[in-house]
Order: C-alpha cells, then structure tokens, then sequence
C-alpha cells in the first residue's frame, strides 16, 4: 500500500479518476435537481462539486510530481518508452484551465450551500452560474482526461493510430499486387508507429532529462504551464507580492476559524451561532486568495514541492479541511444555536479539529523551507 | 556598528541563527506567523465588522477576544525581539524595519482607541457604525497591511537574511 503512495505517479493516476468520474455523478445529480426541484440532490451536487474541486488540488500537484517522478533525478534516467513528453506538457495546459474552472465551480457552489443557510432563499444568478461553471469544468476536465491518455496509451493516439493504418494499407496493397510496391513492411507493428511521432513531435531530446533538455537547447517554445511559472521566477517583485498576498488570505482565513470555532467550543457564547456563520465567506475569500497564489508559487517552481514530503501533508490537511467545513454546510445542528446557547458534542468536536487542520496547514506551510526543500 | 554586532555574536543570537534546529529559526519564526495570524486576523475581522459586513455579528461580544488578540501581540514582541537579535546587524540597519515598526505603533494605538470607543460604548450594536469608528476600522486595516507587507518584505529589501 505504501510502495503505491511513494510512486507519485500511481497517485495521480488514482486521484485523477475523481475530478472526472465523480463529476459526472455530480453533475447529474445537480442538473435531475434543476428538474424536479429537489432540495437534497441540489445540495448533494453543490456539496460533491465542493469536494471534488478541492480533490483536483491534489491532483494537478500531483501530477507535476507524477512527471518528476518518471523523469527521476539521475543524469541517466529518462521518460519510460511508451511516454511522449510533448503529451505530458499539451495534458499540464489542458490541467491548468480545467483545474481553473473546476475551482470557480467549487467556490461558488460552497457559497450557494452558505447563502442557503443564511438568506434562506438562493439569489437567482447563483444556480445558472454553478451550472454554466459546472458544464465548463466538465468540458475542460474530460479534455484534460483525453490527452492524459495520450501520454502512455500510444493506442488512442491519433497520429500513431495514422501512421498504424497507413502502414497496414500499404501492406495490404502488396499483398494483393505482390511485386508492386517493394519498399511495404512485412508486417506494423504499433511500437513503430510510435517512434515516428516520438521522432516528429519531440524528438529524442524531449524524452531526455530536463536538463539535458536546457543544454540542447529547448528547442520547442515552453507550454502555458512553464510560460506562466516562468512569469512569476522572472520577475523580483512578483514572488514577494504573492507572499504578501499569502499571509493577507492566511490572516483572513485564521479569523474566521478562530472566531466561528471559538463560538462552537463556548467562548462568545452569546452569539448566535448563525451570526458568526456570517464571516464565512470572508474566510472562503482566503482561502481562494491562498489557493491562487499558491498555484502560481508551485507553477512557479514545481520541483521545490514536487518531492517535499511536508508539502503533501500540507495538501493532506487542505482536503482535510474542505470536509470540515462540508460538516457545517450540511448538518444543521449548529445554524440553530442562539445566543447563550452550547452546541452538541458533534459541532464541537469538528470545531476543535477545524482549528488544528488549519493550525498544521499553517504549521506545514512555514516548514516548507525547513524541513523539506521550498524556500 | 560594534553594538549590534555584540547582539549578534551572543549565545542566544548564533543558536538561533546557526544551530540548524527546528526549534531555532523555524520554531520562532513559526510563532511569530501563528501569532500574527490570530493577532491581524481577529482584529481585521471586528473592523470588518465596524466597517458594516457581517451586519447579525453583534460587536459587544468580541469584546471578550481582546485577551486572545494581546496574548498574540506579546508572543509576537517577545519572538520578533528574538529573530531581530539573530540579525541586529542587517535588520536594525535595513529602513523596512523601521517602517514595519512605525505601522504597528499606529496598529497598536488605533486598536486602543478602538477598544475605547467601540467597545466602550454600551449602544454600539443598536445603530451603525459611527463615522469616527467607521476611520478607526479603516486606519487599522491599512496599518496591519502595511505591516504584514514591510515585515515579508524584511526577507527581501535591504541586507537581505534569513527568510
């Protein structure tokens, strides 16, 4: 079990069946509910919609360490033959709006299960926008999917599937005029078929190390992906401005988990509990702040998180806050608290491990740089 | 600057900076994150709050947080003392720090005035904010920005050390 977990890429090919398949569950369940009003399957759809998007951080962070995993560390090592690089950069872009998108849907639909709770009524832009989102996010995620299949499946690429049927037709001509064409194979295999697109998309030098890759020269133009960390290395002020931003989202993020916590646990207790809700949203902002600059500080250097074992646990802790705060947009018992009022011990005992998910996303954050590599 | 160097060159100081331990440089640096994200992070959200979001949030109550909130700054004083004695020499001399300091002297007695005015008054939540709380919010927001900025920025501008 553990020999899986140490191969990244065995994680992401695991993880990245969610944002995919259970979309489309999501999806479903949301569009019936457009149908037959049903409060239950709109809240599931919103509530899985939520979870998904913060499952896809996990898996587009693991899929850049996926591709760090097969390229290895050795100046020896190189991509598995079946692998084309240029796919796995045309699958990165493809991950990069989809994730984008997948994101927007998660936020949005967290802020329609909230707006439930607190104005009792959904604004009527909200449903139209989660679904329009949704259908996008679905869109770009099913791309995402397609091309991930062309980094190892050379059965489903169309130009190897080309070049595999051209052969076979030529083949088939010599047999029904034998002599004619002297020059047909005896028979295709798939594997040549292969190596002729590995030899006209990359060439050899993309399936070598990256950085044998840099000496020959980079001659392909970088993806979107690369063009965008590029950005954010190449410029001295942007790194401390997303830093700054960081701890302006961090701080955000904490008020709202102290205060809203604090007021389960007993320590404001004449406060309604449906009024402290009411920060929620500024905490959520927060996070999406944290969220956005911390993709750029990954795109930015991948390879400092890529093998950082703390920076994991970091992203373990974020899921494990995401289902957190589902508990309190789902269950009911705590919205209905009025001043003076003690919660149950259910809300309790997710409030205390609310505060110590995001005490440890906070303390993972810090030790990027000191116990695994980051800076 | 040979008094800056004598802080730098103490026992106390060279563990901090070189000792390698987690709980020298991270350690301390850790709290001082921790302490300013309950310290900045409470007192945004009551400015929020005076400043009209969050309208049900009852103002009075918050009160009761205050401890929490100068518990963080005196962690904060006292862990920010220790980082600066490991680098006296590039952060006493570097003006970002000074600009960090003279935000959080303003932070500090606007939160003051603050708690006078806002949590002095027993009516407070029954009518909005005053225009008087209403800048207070606001200068307190600013000042806490401006420190988080010029304290990140502690890592970059100047003689550049440590992160």
């Amino acid at each position: 079990m553990f020999d899986i977990l140490s191969n990244t890429s065995h994680v992401h090919l695991l993880l990245n069946h969610v944002p995919t398949t259970a979309f489309v569950v999501a999806l479903v369940l949301f569009v019936v509910s457009l149908f037959n009003g049903s409060e239950a399957l709109k809240k599931a759809g919103l509530a899985m919609f939520f979870l998904i998007a913060a499952v896809t951080i996990a898996t587009y962070t693991s899929g850049s360490a996926a591709e760090a995993w097969l390229r290895g560390t050795s100046v020896k090592s190189e991509l598995p033959p079946n692998v084309v690089a240029a796919a796995i950069h045309e699958h990165e872009d493809a991950a990069l709006w989809a994730t984008l998108l997948m994101e927007l849907t998660g936020f949005f639909s967290w802020l329609a299960l909230w707006q439930w709770k607190s104005v009792k009524r959904l604004p009527s832009w909200n449903t139209p926008l989660v679904f329009v989102l949704a259908v996008l996010a679905f869109v770009a995620m099913s791309r995402t999917a397609y091309l991930g299949g062309h980094i190892s499946h050379i059965e489903i690429r169309p130009d190897v599937v080309a070049r595999h049927q051209a052969c076979l037709a030529l083949v088939d001509q010599e047999v029904k005029r034998p002599g004619s064409t002297p020059n047909a194979p005896e028979n295709c295999p798939w594997q040549t078929a292969a190596a002729e697109v590995h030899a006209a998309t990359d060439g050899n030098a993309a399936n070598a190390p990256a950085e044998a890759n840099a000496e020959a020269g980079g001659a392909s133009t970088p993806n979107l992906a690369r063009r965008v960390g590029d950005f954010v290395i190449g410029h001295t002020w942007m790194w401390p401005t997303l830093e700054t931003l960081h701890f302006v989202g961090l701080c955000m993020l904490f008020t709202v988990v102290l205060v809203v916590n604090l007021r389960l646990l007993g320590a404001i207790k004449m406060v309604p509990v449906s009024a402290v809700y009411q920060m929620l949203p500024i905490g959520m902002l927060g996070f999406a702040i944290n969220l956005v600059t911390g993709m750029l500080f990954f795109v930015g250097i991948p390879q400092q998180y890529n093998a950082n074992p703390v920076f994991y646990w970091k992203i373990v802790f974020v899921l494990l806050g995401g289902l957190n705060v589902m508990y309190f947009m789902l269950v009911d018992d705590a919205w209905r608290t009025g001043a003076g009022r003690d919660v149950t011990v259910a809300p309790r005992i997710a409030a205390a491990s609310a505060i110590a998910i995001w005490v440890a996303v906070l303390y993972c954050g810090h030790m990027l740089p000191f116990i695994g590599n980051a800076f | 600057m040979p008094f800056l160097q004598q802080i730098e060159n103490t026992g106390f100081s060279q563990w901090v900076k070189q000792s390698g331990s987690l709980w020298a440089f991270p350690g301390i640096l850790l709290l001082h994150t921790y302490g300013m994200a309950i310290l900045v992070g409470i007192i945004a959200g009551i400015d929020l709050r005076i400043l009209g979001l969050m309208p049900a949030l009852p103002l009075a109550p918050m009160r009761k947080l205050m401890p929490l909130v100068w518990a963080a700054f005196w962690v904060n004083a006292i862990t920010g003392t220790m980082l600066l004695a490991a680098d006296a020499t590039t952060k006493l001399t570097n003006p970002d720090f000074g600009v960090k300091m003279a935000f959080i002297v303003i932070a500090v007695i606007t939160q003051r005035r603050i708690q006078t005015r806002v949590f002095g008054d027993a009516d407070v939540d029954r009518r909005p904010s005053t225009g008087n709380a209403k800048m207070l919010a606001v200068t307190s927001l600013a000042c806490w920005l401006g420190a988080i900025t010029a304290g990140r920025l502690l890592a970059y501008v100047g003689n550049a050390g440590g992160l």
